[in-house]
């Protein structure tokens, strides 16, 4: 567990939190229309005196009704994916897990398609593809569960293996409702949204994943104790006083619910559960204390950076972030791999 | 951030409230349109449109709108050659859809969408958003609906005319199209109803026309889609029921990347295909597809129909 710091912890800290800021700020100042500095400044000064959306100028509404909350979106739905992405590698031990491995995207894709091509749920309204999508996670993760369970008892090979068959079928589904509606006009926004984007991201529905996520990462960084003890085998933990089973469902239900809710909101953003968590070990060492707060700030700085780039990559059209989040974090987390003597 | 939003937001309604008893009191002359069973209600004609998708785009152009435009975007191949000098005044925002904030920055007063996803996050964002920062949009009616007909596209026509207060300009336009297909429709001989096959593209399977807009100028010519039973737009079906129906024409839908030429080719060389009588004689007719859209070329698709046909 000791770990020698590339830098002190504070240091490191500080570090993260000023990439933040000037990654948040960057976001508002960048993107495909260019908006005067003074203007992205200005909406800030208008926002906290008060002013009325009714009396902003077209520059004000870009930054404060466009760039503003999808920014706090990437921040929320980055954060969010990296700690999942922990918790989801200590609780089944693989470092392939990432959070969508109790297929999570793939019901939630089943859900947003039916929507999205056939129509159905119509009586969610303006919800109905997130209403949809989220209860596609839930229903999912729920049968992986039951199919992993052995009399309470959850192996955690049944578990990823009942994950990938159920992905797998789930997929295929998905597959059948696209090939079956060839040329329709949703297919282009299915895929988008299975690929993930922010540019949904609305003032009047954030407080939903932003509180989802500040909830779950109280609840795992209060049990980081449990965390550190779960990567050990199960004999161990449960000589040091760990109720081992109770705490692997705690995990899976908390984990699903933040997937869910975030995969409601900006699709399956692929990518930045699985590596967020390593990069954050490379650099900080497996204890969750400082692993889970290194691992949000990362995933967050990493999606803003991202979903800058999806905005100007092609502009004045917009790529969904999850091709951005491949593309761009695979060759820096291979870089970062081959530099250090990183073993799992 | 809630109480905020709930407070401006009553601010606001007071404010519309007493601005539409002003109105009533002096003239009522609102501009009311029904679309996707809404209605959009205008107190003045807009000024600063924006058009996306090519055939409503035309349909703009045809009514001599390109001054009140302040941009235009996703074409699917050349604009119609009438309406190029049109164009050219226009703004271009992107080859396909711009994203929200570079809509926003023209400072639009009216979008108008030909397909529905002109509307989605990536493109323009949802009506209801945009209706947030005061821009009015019409969604293409007759392009969002299954087997539409003629008549959906001239009432898409009427609500633009009617939006932009250019009525007359609408009329002329749809009864011009009319007449064009009374005479058209002159030419087809009365005889035996023909059988035609739509070929998209697809070479393990075809992909071809349901009932969609294709399949209407289809019957409109007085012939037969051997697939105007599938109860959807487009459909992939297979070589087999092709040659099972043994059609009398076949449609080949011109765009992208594979030319028509190669589709012609691939048609030839097919085991099946190239046994069928259309094939065997050559009778293919080509429509490029920004002809089969429910925009202003109506007519033009429907005459290189009956021609190919007859």
């Amino acid at each position: 567990m000791k770990h020698k710091y590339l830098v002190p912890i504070p240091f490191l800290f500080a570090g993260l939190t000023a990439f933040l800021f000037l990654s948040f700020f960057a976001s508002l100042m960048l993107g495909s229309a260019s908006v005067p500095v003074n203007d992205v400044f200005g909406v800030l000064w208008k926002a906290a005196a008060g002013y009325s959306p009714a009396d902003m100028t077209t520059y004000d509404h870009i930054v404060w009704s466009l760039r503003i909350p999808r920014t706090i979106l990437a921040l929320t739905v980055g954060a969010g994916l990296a700690i999942v992405g922990v918790a989801i590698q200590a609780l089944v031990k693989n470092p392939l897990a990432d959070p969508y491995i109790l297929g999570v995207s793939s019901g939630a894709s089943v859900g947003a398609t039916l929507v999205i091509l056939a129509g159905a749920f119509s009586f969610f309204g303006t919800y109905a593809v997130s209403g949809a999508a989220f209860l596609g996670a839930l229903l999912t993760v729920v049968t992986v569960y039951i199919l992993a369970q052995n009399r309470f008892k959850i192996s955690v090979s049944r578990l990823l293996l009942s994950g990938v068959a159920v992905s797998m079928m789930l997929s295929a589904l998905t597959s059948f409702l696209v090939m079956m509606n060839p040329r329709e006009e949703g297919i282009q926004t299915a895929l988008y949204w299975m690929l993930g984007s922010l540019s949904g991201a609305a003032f009047d529905e954030l407080w939903l994943p932003v509180a989802v996520v500040a909830l779950g990462y109280c609840f795992l960084h209060q049990s980081f104790r449990s965390l550190n003890v779960l990567v050990t085998d199960d004999a161990t933990a449960q000589s040091l006083g760990l109720n081992i089973e109770s705490f692997k469902a705690v995990i899976i239900i908390i984990t699903a619910l933040i997937t869910g809710v975030l995969v409601a909101f900006s699709g399956a953003i692929g990518f930045v559960g699985l590596m967020i968590p390593h990069m954050a070990r490379i650099i900080v060492g497996a204890d969750h204390r400082v692993l889970l707060p290194a691992s949000a700030m990362l995933g967050a700085v990493f999606m803003v950076l991202a979903d800058i780039a999806a905005r100007m990559l092609v502009a004045p059209e917009e790529l969904p972030i999850g091709i951005v989040t491949a593309i761009c974090g695979g060759p820096f987390f291979i870089w970062l791999l081959r530099r250090s003597n990183y073993v799992v | 951030m809630k109480k905020m939003i709930v407070i401006l937001s009553l601010l606001f309604l007071a404010a519309c409230q007493v601005e539409s008893k002003e109105t009533t009191a002096s003239d009522s002359e609102e501009i009311k349109v029904e679309n996707q069973d809404e209605e959009i209600i205008l107190k003045n004609a807009p000024e600063r449109a924006i058009s996306l998708n090519q055939h409503v785009t035309e349909i703009m152009l045809a009514l001599g709108l390109e001054d009140r435009m302040v941009g235009t975007a996703y074409l699917d191949d050349a604009i119609h050659p009438d309406f190029k000098d049109a164009y050219e005044k226009v703004p271009v925002l992107a080859e396909q859809y711009p994203s929200q904030e570079n809509i926003l920055a023209e400072e639009p007063d009216f979008i108008y969408g030909g397909w529905e996803s002109a509307f989605q996050n990536e493109a323009a964002g949802s009506r209801k958003e945009l209706e947030q920062f005061g821009i009015a949009s019409y969604l293409h009616e007759s392009s969002n609906k299954k087997n539409p007909q003629l008549e959906d596209i001239f009432q898409d026509i009427e609500n633009i005319g009617k939006i932009f207060q250019e009525e007359d300009a609408a009329e002329t336009l749809i009864n011009e199209m009319q007449s064009k297909v009374q005479e058209i429709k002159k030419n087809i001989p009365d005889t035996e109803k023909k059988e035609v096959f739509v070929y998209d593209s697809g070479d393990s399977a075809p992909l071809t026309a349901g009932q969609n807009f294709l399949n209407t100028l289809i019957e409109i010519g007085g012939a037969e889609n051997i697939f105007g039973d599938l109860n959807k737009g487009w459909a992939t079906v297979s070589w087999e029921e092709v040659a099972e129906a043994d059609p009398d024409e076949i449609i080949i839908i011109d765009y992208g990347d594979t030319s028509v030429e190669d589709k012609k080719t691939f048609l030839n060389n097919h085991s099946v295909m190239k046994e069928l009588k259309a094939v065997k004689e050559e009778d293919f007719t080509v429509i490029p597809l920004s002809e089969a859209s429910e925009g202003i070329r109506a007519p033009e698709a429907l005459e290189k129909i009956v021609d190919g046909i007859y």
